[in-house]
């Protein structure tokens, strides 16, 4: 691939860009559909659509699974450019994330063919059951049960904190079946449609006021024995699988992810540059918030941080180029970033001072609220996708070998 | 941008640490730290045996032609041993200056001699105020004839007893802009006037000196670079060497990471090995964190200076500040977790507890390159 062939597809992706963005896309002209709401998951859907037509998603799988086939360096343009200007993505991200890279390893050949185009292509979304209110870090601790009837296994439980939960297509599972055996080996992993009869969900509402997260109840819910993933009692082995990818991607992000592939996202370092611009432009005791010392030291320290993430992104990519795969380092990327968005999100607020209490809805909120909402989201940050504590669990033993 | 490493940089790590086992035991550091001049001449002559002294210098003085990102694996591996001597300054602060400020003359009278490891040198720029900075220069050199007459006193000169010559950081005109009129000379220390005592600091692995020129003749052919205009050079010197160092940083953080996880895996309390306890794990998995991130941003450093790139200044105040505040947070976690034995004199994790706080106030601090970044964009 010549650098003069990279530029070219540089411009079409441009030019595609603009062509199919929504309107106003990155202009305060435009109004996005309200987070979580069925509007928004639409959006998701057709402009992952959009991108697999184009052949700007999908990667990383084989062609057989409806995977696009690309090389690396033009992988790294195409991101590197949605980086640029941001897309409409959200609710589909779990199916490509975490169903998609768990069926690919676990999954039979005809899962595999079933489900993976279709993840790719953005015709189905996905949520996944794994928490329950007594198994969130002891997820080996589930209670949900299914129970094998003929061809059918009848699932009966509660899972909690479930992404996309309104409006996903399909579900991912880890129920237990074998009530006796020893912990970890005693779950099975199930592929369930939503649509299926005993199934019901309800939100679940977080102290950032809105319910991205929902529950799901399993009320003698029917799913046939084909839909197990992988075999009986390896459930746990699956869902191990489907948090380490998730940990990877939630951790690297978007630009993160580009960077992972090589690839130099700038909007990481935009958004040091927009802590920046708001202490210039907020005033507090009649002088600019960036003039003082201790707000100055701060800010660069989220600068420096985001670059030391970047390249330890490009760091893990140079390794996985070689062959090495990624596995407990994803901990490492999804701890620091977690707790780099706290860190960003408490600073903010305190640049803003007495202003950072209005939320979304006041006159007077500076950017509609939406930094009080981001730090109060990034709390959360630190407990899904593995909290804080159990990532440095993994880091101690399964790099560092200390004793469990 | 490339960050994994080729087969000659590996072979280049494995020969570097291996040397290191075997000719600077922390026997040898704990030597050093006890002797006047802190360093081995012996041990400098295998160092540029090996090719270690002229590795960045073109073959045509007398080096073998390799890059500055392979340099900073051996400096990795210095910090990791805590190698007495001034190699940074040598190579870098005066050795570089040299090659790209230099006359030809200077270049093929004291580059071959830097590599063959005949001529060890260090650095002095900074004063009393002990900042890195123009303003912080004030001792005059003033002209007589061809030579220049320096008075005045350096401090904070790393390994300034031992070395032959030393770089000076000298004010040869005043000028509104405090960059301006700064000249670097390099003084042969074997010349009348020098006077160098010892400073009481608290590293001892890398001491530092007092140096008193008193009416010392420098002849106007010893200048590196223009007359009046030497901090751009001496700008641009420390910013490789504080990339160096940064490499050295992450080395030592290594070791103090490495020797803390073994001794949690071995120390028995309470029944179980300490390492068993979260608490301990935490520390250890911060430990590991904040050094994998601090060595992302020094191999970024690297590679923008290898690759020449205009904002490498950026790149090397990221990975300082980062650097700087990560090995002083893996030392405090080393020598808690160790405990009593970790608060010894017998014990080595004090000797990078030290190397901690004196490589972070080197070429300014953490909170003096964050200051840095946010000039930037002011």
């Amino acid at each position: 691939m010549t650098s003069q062939n990279l530029e070219a597809l540089r411009r079409e992706v441009r030019d595609w860009l603009r062509a199919n963005l929504p309107k106003g896309w990155g202009t305060p002209e435009y109004v996005p559909p309200q987070r979580y709401s069925r509007e928004s998951h639409e959006l998701g859907k057709e402009w992952t659509k959009k991108m697999y037509d184009a052949g700007y998603t999908g990667f990383n799988y084989p062609k057989e699974y409806g995977g696009i086939e690309r090389p690396r360096e033009e992988i790294a343009v195409i991101y590197e450019e949605m980086a640029r200007t941001g897309t409409p993505g959200g609710p589909l991200s779990l199916g490509l994330l975490v169903a998609a890279p768990a069926i690919l390893v676990h999954g039979e050949e005809w899962q595999k063919k079933r489900f993976i185009p279709k993840i790719l292509s953005g015709e189905e979304s996905w949520c996944e059951g794994f928490s329950e209110p007594d198994a969130g870090s002891d997820l080996a601790n589930v209670q949900t049960t299914a129970v094998r009837d003929g061809d059918e296994w009848v699932v009966n439980g509660q899972k909690v904190w479930t992404s996309m939960w309104e409006f996903a297509d399909w579900g991912l599972l880890v129920a237990k079946t074998e009530p006796d055996a020893p912990r970890h080996r005693n779950l099975s992993y199930f592929l369930f449609d939503t649509t299926t009869p005993g199934f019901s969900r309800r939100p679940l509402r977080q102290m950032s006021g809105e319910a991205e997260f929902g529950e799901m109840f399993f009320d003698d819910m029917r799913v046939p024995h084909e839909n197990m993933m992988d075999e009986q009692g390896r459930g746990w082995y699956v869902a191990m699988t489907a948090l380490t990818a998730e940990r990877s991607f939630g951790g690297t992000g978007f630009t993160g992810g580009a960077a992972a592939m090589g690839g130099l996202g700038t909007s990481d370092l935009l958004s040091a540059n927009s802590l920046v611009e708001l202490a210039r432009n907020t005033k507090r005791y009649g002088k600019s918030v960036w003039e003082e010392s201790a707000f100055r030291q701060r800010i660069m320290q989220t600068a420096i941080e985001l670059e030391a993430m970047r390249w330890s992104g490009a760091r893990l990519a140079a390794r996985m180029m070689k062959g090495t795969p990624i596995g407990n380092e994803a901990s490492l990327l999804k701890n620091f970033q977690a707790e780099m968005r706290q860190r960003r999100g408490d600073l903010t607020c305190e640049i803003l001072g007495a202003y950072s209490q209005m939320v979304r809805g006041s006159t007077r909120a500076v950017d509609e609220g939406d930094h009080v909402y981001n730090m109060l989201r990034a709390r959360g940050a630190t407990i899904e996708m593995g909290t804080s504590e159990i990532n440095r669990n993994i880091i101690a033993e399964r790099i560092l070998g200390l004793p469990r | 941008m490339e960050f994994s490493l080729s087969e000659e940089q590996e072979m280049l790590k494995t020969m570097a640490r291996d040397f290191l086992e075997n000719e600077c035991p922390k026997t040898h550091v704990r030597e050093m730290m006890e002797d006047e001049v802190g360093f081995s001449r012996d041990l400098w002559k295998k160092m540029a045996d090996v090719g270690w002294l002229g590795l960045v210098f073109p073959e045509e003085y007398g080096g073998s032609g390799m890059n500055f990102r392979d340099l900073t694996i051996l400096c990795e591996e210095m910090g990791r041993a805590l190698l007495p001597g001034p190699f940074l300054q040598t190579v870098l602060l005066v050795g570089m200056p040299i090659l790209t400020a230099g006359t030809e003359e200077q270049k093929k009278e004291y580059l071959p001699k830097i590599a063959s490891g005949d001529m060890v040198c260090t650095l002095a720029v900074l004063e009393e105020d002990g900042d890195f900075w123009p303003d912080g220069v004030q001792l005059k050199a003033t002209q007589r004839g061809n030579d220049y007459i320096i008075n005045g006193t350096k401090l904070f000169v790393n390994n300034a007893k031992g070395v032959d010559y030393i770089l000076v950081a000298a004010r040869t005109r005043r000028a509104t802009e405090p960059g301006d009129g700064i000249t670097l000379f390099l003084v042969d220390m074997t010349e009348w006037g020098t006077y160098v005592s010892p400073l009481q600091t608290m590293d001892q692995t890398r001491p530092q000196f007092e140096v008193m020129f008193n009416h010392v003749a420098v002849p106007a052919s010893n200048i590196i670079g223009e007359l009046h205009e030497g901090w751009s050079v001496l700008k641009e010197a420390a910013t490789k060497a504080t990339a160096a160092l940064c490499a050295e940083m992450v080395g030592g953080g290594e070791w103090v990471l490495e020797t803390t996880v073994n001794y949690a895996k071995e120390r028995i309390a309470f029944g179980v090995p300490i390492g068993s306890f979260q608490v301990i794990k935490h520390k250890c998995a911060d430990m590991y964190s904040d050094l994998e991130y601090a060595r992302s941003l020094t191999e970024w450093a690297a590679e923008t200076i290898k690759d020449d790139i205009p904002d490498a200044q950026m790149s090397v105040s990221m990975a300082k500040s980062y650097c700087g505040d990560t090995y002083k947070m893996v030392c405090d976690h080393g020598v808690q977790i160790h405990g009593g034995i970790g608060f010894t004199w017998d014990h080595d994790m004090h000797l990078y507890f030290k190397r901690a706080r004196s490589s972070d106030t080197a070429f300014g601090d953490s909170y003096y390159h964050r200051e840095l970044l946010a000039q930037s964009i002011d």
